[in-house]
């Protein structure tokens, strides 16, 4: 128990976007249902995936999923590790190294999307 | 009414653990603790636990019966049943049979300063601190709090994580937190805040669960994250 940790907005953002993301991903993962399964029979073919993805309001919609969910994975990832005695000795090393995963998904997702 | 139980109790003599059982007639009306002292008394001295009060003020006497965490005072040998399956309290490391160690669970308590924090302490010329019936219901039933362990021996989060805080120790904080006398929230917000507080909480409200005074630690907890995290919030803004 060291008297450090005044400041440390991790925990609390964590805690906030957590929940947020959370309910994002419900409403999210049912639109992306809706378009993909729900409107037609044929919205899985290539030709209709690069179609769907030329419009921008589409790749803002993945984009924003994409950096929804990586940020619920790898936040909670964070959560699970920080349980653990093993993550509070190592609680630098696992919220530095969770966030860049993040990032690092939520870039690397984001330069697909463009480029398709 | 009498009938003959059995106590199954997990003992520990300092380097093995095993069970043992005591087959004795038990009468209406005998608590576990009056079990425990009968044992004691007429089948085995060298029987190790903890009690005081006898009476659910103390907190000394918990322990887990039939898996769950309890006050032996307050719990009532027929109540159970016939078979009794008595066991140290979880989370903390036992020292012999019953009795666990409890030092870390108190210098928890101890790490979110439980008293009232004025900054006008002046112990020559003490004054009087009023608080209407409103502010007192705000955090009374949190200070009913007997420090019994039972709720950091359910929690999960104690469990896999050591220096975690812990149910009691955060209702402590919120218990102060939360009374209008007080003014060092501040200082406990930074305390409970870290990512050996409030965070590690899944809200499992076990401890709610198992609290022999139905104060809901859980509920504290829960409150004392929200306070913690308006207070980061707005402390980077300062
Ligand atoms: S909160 Fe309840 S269960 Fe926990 S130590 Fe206090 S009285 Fe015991
Ligand atoms: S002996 Fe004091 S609470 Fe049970």
């Amino acid at each position: 128990m060291s008297e450090s940790h005044t400041r440390k907005v991790l925990e609390p953002f964590g805690w906030i976007f957590q929940m947020i993301t959370g309910l994002l991903l419900f409403a999210f993962v049912i639109f992306h249902l809706y378009i993909t399964h729900l409107t037609s029979h044929d919205a899985l073919e290539y030709a209709k995936v690069v179609e769907r993805l030329s419009n921008p309001a589409i790749k803002a919609f993945y984009w924003l999923f994409l950096a929804s969910a990586s940020f619920h994975a790898f936040n909670g990832l964070r959560a699970i590790l920080l349980d653990t005695d093993f993550g509070g000795r190592n609680e630098r090393a696992v919220n530095a190294i969770t966030m860049l995963l993040f990032v690092v998904a939520v870039v690397y997702g984001g330069l697909l999307l463009i480029t398709f | 009414m009498e009938r003959e139980v059995i106590f199954r109790i997990r003992r520990f003599d300092g380097e093995k653990t095993y069970w043992q059982d005591f087959r004795f007639t038990a009468r209406k009306g005998m608590t576990v603790l009056e079990g425990l002292y009968f044992i004691k008394e007429n089948l085995d001295g060298s029987l190790a636990f903890r009690a005081s009060c006898r009476m659910g003020v103390c907190g000394s006497c918990a322990v887990k019966i039939n898996g769950r965490p309890r006050l032996a005072c307050e719990t009532q040998i027929f109540d159970i049943g016939s078979t009794l399956e008595i066991e140290p309290l979880d989370n903390m490391p036992v020292l012999k049979d019953l009795i666990v160690d409890m030092d870390g669970f108190f210098r928890k308590h101890e790490a979110v300063k439980p008293y009232l924090i004025r900054r006008d302490d002046d112990y020559e010329n003490p004054k009087e601190l009023l608080q209407t019936p409103e502010e007192l219901h705000a955090y009374y039933d949190f200070s009913l709090c007997i420090k019994c362990g039972a709720c950091y021996s359910a929690c999960p989060a104690s469990a896999t994580r050591s220096d975690y805080l812990g149910p009691a120790a955060i209702t402590a904080a919120y218990r102060f937190c939360a009374d209008s006398r007080d003014e060092g929230r501040e200082d406990r917000l930074n305390l409970v805040s870290g990512s050996d507080g409030v965070w590690r909480c899944h809200f499992n409200a076990e401890c709610s669960e198992v609290c022999p005074k139905s104060i809901e630690p859980a509920k504290a907890v829960q409150r004392m994250r929200l306070m913690s995290a308006i207070h980061m919030i707005k402390s980077i803004f300062r």
